[in-house]
């Protein structure tokens, strides 16, 4: 019946975004720098791709079963507050009472599918690896390019290892969490925000970043 | 003793060669009014003007009099000047604040044709009338001239510099900070606060006004631990920029105090002049900086300003603040003058004398108000070769545009003396304007002589001369204290608090406001031109009030808030009255402190940016296609795809109608809101918010739905689809896409919440178009291939199925906007770009035709289908013509308000359908439903029109609107009248289905 062929090519919203380029860091000694921070700058963006994400919300009722559900399956201690909880490729955001966003490193939407058998019953799974794009900031001034665009706290004693906020960031709602330290990286950061916004965030990101020297690249 | 006063160079005739921290090693050149003049780095303009022997900077507001520096910081209220040129000209820069750099250009304001030479000044002959009160007076009548002739006139007359019209070309930025401890004010106490808790580790943020920190350190010199206050102040600056937990803001005001959030941490406003001080920002250096300060706690540190004393022609040039003196001569290395006299009314307008003394100035008087001084300062200005005066006071001065000759009177006798220099103290007052943004009111010590911060807000304390504490080792004790409370109450070990000496100090004083005796103009605000006699005007003409003296006469409301004017006005004004100063009352200041630019306000929201923009995952082809975008909230909407050739958006338009209706058209329709509904009470909730019954939808179909607010209205309008077993998906329109979501998920949490019920948006997830036309059927089964059988049996109308394609999930829905045989298709959203591409790949050879919103509008207005213009808060589900979806078997939100007694008035204006009589007449949106021959009145009205459009069908414009009894009026003619636009139509009631009232295409 078909008389078209074609491939399915995936297109990130940030297709266009300048990846790859660096801005240079500012050049005057900065009034208001942080005393001590080394004078390397760097704010690091990297799109992730290729990830499933899905948000799995409880069924009423059945919090403690899902949570043993996800215990058992996923060998993951399932947040019960603003925290993230990973184990073997897979974490669970906590994003609000009963909600979370279950991250696969891998696996695309067919991620939400695997969800969806192993809690049926326990939690309502939709897909939203396509909703979301998800960048990770790294980088010695990334706390500071933060704060230009959202109002939380990400100082390393007030949002630790594995803390998680849904907060807005430059007027765009987002879900960040900090992840272990990289050793010669700094802190580590992941952020996401719907697909349709991100060229919007990737422009104050990149405009925030700019005074620290700012690297970006597609995966 | 004119040998010690060293000449550095011809340019800088008043610099002094020994004293001052300016980098003589960087020397800058600036202009000013057009002349050229040197500087150094670390010279303000008005260091700078000064060294140069420039006395005259500006002119007045109303009597453009000729007026020289008052101050040496922010509180400045006359050496405004405009900065830079071009697109970086800035009006109302206080000359004492603006950094030196290379290149400078300022100009004076307020003057006509120059600062030397100024016509406005013969208002000043005129100041008879020009008293408190005169513009009230006398342009009150007749109205009309208001806009035409006064405020022109008045606006030229008192312009406060020109802003430029250019775009700014500089970035801003915002910063969100949050501290244990924010100290304002880096003077002796913030320093000593920011070390005590900086040392315990706290997170401390210091913010400083001024360009260096030290307050008046800088200006005074005065010895700590036998050290110099400067060389103190670098200590303890390197110290703090060892400790990772503090963060040093100079250049930095914090400008308001704001609201507490649950944690009892407080947000503060600063802004930070990051490239002020700079010709031109360097690359990704923004402007300025507004930082947003959450603090557990903060240490108000903002010291305190001296005031002047009121007394006649006290704004000549050469007068000026004793403070102000003290940091031109020893901060700058600037002698303000020559040969000086001080006009005090405490022991600290002694110190002044004593620092003109050390840097070589003569000091031909001590003036000071008390009758007894102490003998150890009288006996080392007498020293010094002044002559002292006791109980004595300035009653005049004289001069040519600056100050040549001082009249004293005391003790029965009068003297003049030739000077060109006069310290005035009259005291000072405490900066508590940020203890007072929150609604705190200043507290009167009649010990101090002053208003000191009263009841504090919650989270803050006091330190150092902003509460009173003069003396420096007070200020310093003060400020250790509070640093190191806050810390320990931040949870922090405090450890043992810093403790450093110096020389006790005589702060002694009998205020002295006003100089009653004096004659000529004694100004109180010099900014607004506010003189002794406006507020005896006020006070004889019953304006008493705290709050009426401020408004009759404009004291304190001037860009510097009155602060070296508002007590002293209160003082004369308490005199007067016979009351006491703390019953006349304070004024509130509110922020910001001192001005802050709209730029830094705005920070990167500007222009496109001034919102996040979203886009959709088709849009870069529609771009390619060379698609008009249209907002439709933060979305980018493809609006139509004009071709080449085509000469009106209306011509494009139609052809894409027409395309659609002959053959297939594909639109870009992912904007719309797309809600994921899951749970065992899924249904139950759909039949509880919709008006129609949605627990019959069986697995694979979809039903159009209305939904109702709580008061009846209607909310909105959409299909939702069955796609699995007790898995719904909702559609709502762009619109009102999150305030759909937000109500049911109100109606989940808080309405039912024992309901099984789980609410996620999927908007984001899926890319989603229409294909639509009697060949989208042919071009969907071409693309889709065995995927999908889309034969009228088995995809009958309204089916819906989520289904393989290629290895993708993909889902179809059966459902029409146009009216025509249509389908939506939505595939995972990076795969939407490749999916329009197949769509219009697939449909090639049958001339697939890409449209837009507005080719949407066009075909549902000839289908008669309501949207956003008919779903606009105010029409019913019966003014929609969609009553009878209003189940009865069920209760919904909005059933029992729909049923008041105005929401079911068979008046009611109701949905019709509009057709011009003229077949070539225009129908505008808006118009208004007259009877033929009525009068157009509120009366008269009938209803109006909300949508129209130019049918390509019909070939004349249709519209629909909503008619009183509407449904009833069929076949009857009436008025479309338009005033606004021009439109006077005769026009046709008909039904609202336009095109195929059968609905024959849809079920082919």
């Amino acid at each position: 019946m078909s008389d078209t062929t074609f491939t399915w090519t995936p297109r990130s919203p940030l297709a266009d975004a300048a990846l790859g380029s660096t801005a240079a860091p500012g050049s005057i000694a900065a009034p208001g720098s942080i005393a001590g921070l080394p004078a390397v700058a760097g704010v690091s963006a990297v799109v992730r791709d290729g990830f499933g994400l899905a948000t799995v919300l409880a069924r009423k009722g059945a919090s403690a079963a899902l949570a043993a559900r996800v215990r058992e399956r996923f060998g993951i201690d399932l947040p019960g507050g603003p925290r993230r909880d990973a184990a073997a490729g897979v974490a669970f955001v906590g994003t609000g009472p009963g909600a979370w966003l279950a991250i696969a490193e891998r696996g695309g939407n067919e991620f939400a599918e695997t969800l969806r058998r192993e809690l049926d019953g326990v939690a309502s799974v939709s897909d939203q690896s396509d909703g979301y794009v998800l960048v990770r900031l790294t980088g010695s001034r990334v706390r500071e390019a933060l704060a230009k665009l959202a109002p939380i706290d990400v100082h390393a004693r007030a949002f630790e290892a594995g803390a998680t906020a849904s907060t807005v960031a430059s007027h765009i709602g987002v879900t960040l969490w900090r992840l272990e330290d990289e050793p010669g990286a700094g802190p580590v950061f992941e952020i996401v925000m719907f697909r349709s916004l991100a060229a919007s965030f990737w422009h104050a990101l990149a405009e925030a970043g700019a005074e620290f020297g700012f690297a970006a690249s597609a995966p | 003793m004119s040998d010690s006063r060293g000449r550095i160079s011809r340019q800088q005739p008043n610099r002094l060669q020994r004293l001052g921290v300016v980098d003589r090693s960087q020397p800058l050149n600036f202009q000013f009014d057009g002349r050229r003049y040197g500087g150094f780095a670390g010279d303000t303009v008005a260091s700078a003007l000064l060294a140069a022997g420039v006395r005259l900077v500006g002119r007045s507001f109303k009597y453009h009099r000729p007026r020289g520096l008052l101050t040496a910081g922010s509180e400045e209220p006359n050496a405004l000047i405009e900065l830079r040129g071009g697109a970086r000209r800035e009006p109302n820069t206080r000359a004492t604040v603006a950094e030196l750099f290379e290149g400078l250009e300022a100009r004076s304001q307020n003057s006509w044709p120059g600062v030397g030479f100024d016509l406005g000044a013969v208002n000043s002959l005129l100041s008879p009338i020009f008293v408190a009160g005169f513009y009230y007076k006398t342009f009150m009548w007749p109205a009309a001239l208001w806009e035409k002739l006064y405020e022109p006139l008045i606006r030229r007359a008192a312009g406060l510099g020109r802003a430029t019209h250019e775009a700014d070309p500089d970035s801003y930025d915002k910063f969100h900070a949050f501290c244990d401890l924010l100290v304002i004010g880096a003077g002796p106490a913030g320093l000593a606060a920011a070390l005590a808790a900086g040392r315990s580790g706290a997170r401390v943020i210091l913010c400083e006004e001024d360009f260096i920190l030290g307050g008046r350190l800088n200006g005074d010199r005065q010895l700590i631990d036998e050290m110099s206050g400067r060389d103190w102040v670098w200590q303890i600056e390197a110290e703090l920029r060892s400790l990772s937990g503090v963060r040093i803001l100079p250049r930095t005001t914090v400008f308001g105090a704001y609201d507490a959030g649950l944690t009892g941490a407080r947000t503060y406003g600063a802004l930070e002049r990051v490239c002020d001080h700079l010709a031109v920002p360097p690359a990704h250096r923004p402007r300025q900086r507004l930082w947003k300060i959450v603090a557990r706690h903060a240490v108000l540190a903002a010291g305190a300003l001296e005031r002047p004393i009121v007394f006649g022609d006290n704004d000549r040039p050469g007068i000026m603040t004793g403070a102000a003196v003290r940091t031109y001569l020893n901060r700058f290395g600037v002698a303000p003058g020559r040969r000086a006299a001080v006009f005090t009314c405490g022991d600290d307008g002694w110190r002044t004398a004593a620092d003109l003394k050390h840097a070589g100035v003569a000091v031909e008087a001590v003036i000071d108000s008390r009758t007894e001084a102490d003998p150890a300062l009288v006996r080392a200005a007498e020293l010094g070769g002044a002559q002292v005066l006791l109980g004595s006071q300035v009653v005049g001065t004289a001069g040519w545009q600056r100050l040549s000759r001082i009249t004293v009177r005391g003790g029965g006798r009068t003297a003049q003396f030739s000077v060109d220099l006069l310290a005035v103290s009259g005291g000072w007052n405490p900066n508590v304007a940020l203890s007072t943004h929150l609604g705190g009111k200043p507290r009167w010590s009649a010990g101090l002589s002053a208003f000191v911060p009263g009841d504090l807000p919650r989270g803050m304390s006091v330190a150092g001369a902003c509460g009173g504490a003069w003396a420096l080792g007070d200020a310093l004790r003060e400020g250790a204290k509070a640093g190191a409370q806050a810390a320990t109450a931040a949870g922090y070990a405090a450890g043992s608090i810093p403790s450093w000496s110096c020389a006790g100090e005589r702060v002694g004083l009998t205020p002295l406001w006003h100089v009653e005796s004096s004659t000529g103009k004694a100004f109180v605000d010099f900014q607004h031109d506010v003189t002794s006699e406006d507020v005896a005007l006020a006070a004889r003409e019953g304006y008493r009030s705290v709050e009426h003296l401020k408004r009759y006469t404009t004291l304190g409301m001037a860009t510097d808030q009155g602060k070296t004017s508002n007590l002293n006005g209160l003082a004369i004004m308490a005199a007067l009255t016979e009351r006491s100063i703390p019953s006349v009352g304070t004024t509130t200041a509110r922020p910001p402190f001192t001005p802050v630019s709209i730029g830094a306000l705005a920070g990167p929201h500007r222009g496109k940016h001034f919102r996040p923009t979203r886009l959709t995952a088709g849009h870069d082809w529609a771009k390619e296609r060379g698609a008009t975008f249209v907002e439709a909230g933060q979305w980018l909407r493809a609006q139509w795809f004009a071709r080449s050739g085509e000469s009106s958006w209306q011509e494009t338009v139609s052809r894409e109608v027409r395309a659609v209706r002959a053959g297939v058209g594909v639109c870009d329709v992912s904007t719309l809101g797309k809600i994921d509904i899951q749970g065992a009470d899924a249904a139950a909730f759909l039949d509880r918010v919709y008006i129609n019954v949605f627990s019959s939808l069986p697995v694979g179909k979809s039903r159009y739905g209305l939904m109702l607010r709580e008061d009846g209205f209607v909310m909105d309008d959409g299909t939702t689809a069955q796609i699995a077993k007790g898995h719904y998906l909702m559609s709502t329109t762009t619109a009102n896409a999150a305030g759909v979501m937000q109500h049911l998920e109100h109606a989940r949490q808080i309405l039912w919440p024992e309901l099984d019920v789980q609410i996620v948006s999927v908007t984001e997830q899926w890319a989603q178009y229409a294909v639509a036309g009697p060949k989208s059927r042919e071009l969907l089964q071409r693309l889709l291939g065995d995927a999908l059988d889309l034969s009228d049996g088995a995809f009958p109308y309204l089916a819906c199925a989520e289904f393989s394609w290629r290895n993708v999930r993909a889902r179809l829905f059966r459902i029409s906007f146009s009216g025509e045989l249509a389908y939506e298709l939505a595939v995972p959203a990076r795969f939407g770009d490749a999916a329009i591409r197949a769509i219009m790949s697939a449909g090639a050879s049958l001339d697939v035709t890409p449209y837009g919103t507005e080719a949407l509008g066009v075909m549902r207005i000839e289908k008669g289908h309501v949207a956003g213009n008919e779903l606009n808060g105010t029409t019913t589900a019966t003014d929609l013509g969609l009553g009878r979806m209003m189940s009865r078997k069920k209760d919904f939100i909005g059933r029992v308000l729909a049923e008041r007694p105005g929401l079911t008035d068979p008046e009611r204006p109701a949905l019709v359908g509009i057709r011009p009589v003229d077949g070539s007449a225009r129908l505008y949106a808006g118009a208004h439903f007259l009877q033929i021959g009525a009068t157009p009145s509120l009366e008269n009205d009938q209803g109006y029109l909300t949508s129209v459009a130019l049918s390509p069908m019909l070939g004349t414009w249709i519209g629909l609107g909503f008619l009183r009894r509407g449904p009833e009026r069929h076949g009857e003619r009436i008025r479309a009248f338009c005033p606004i636009r021009g439109g006077d139509a005769e026009v046709e009631v008909v039904s609202p289905v336009f095109f195929d009232p059968q609905g024959a295409r849809l079920h082919v």
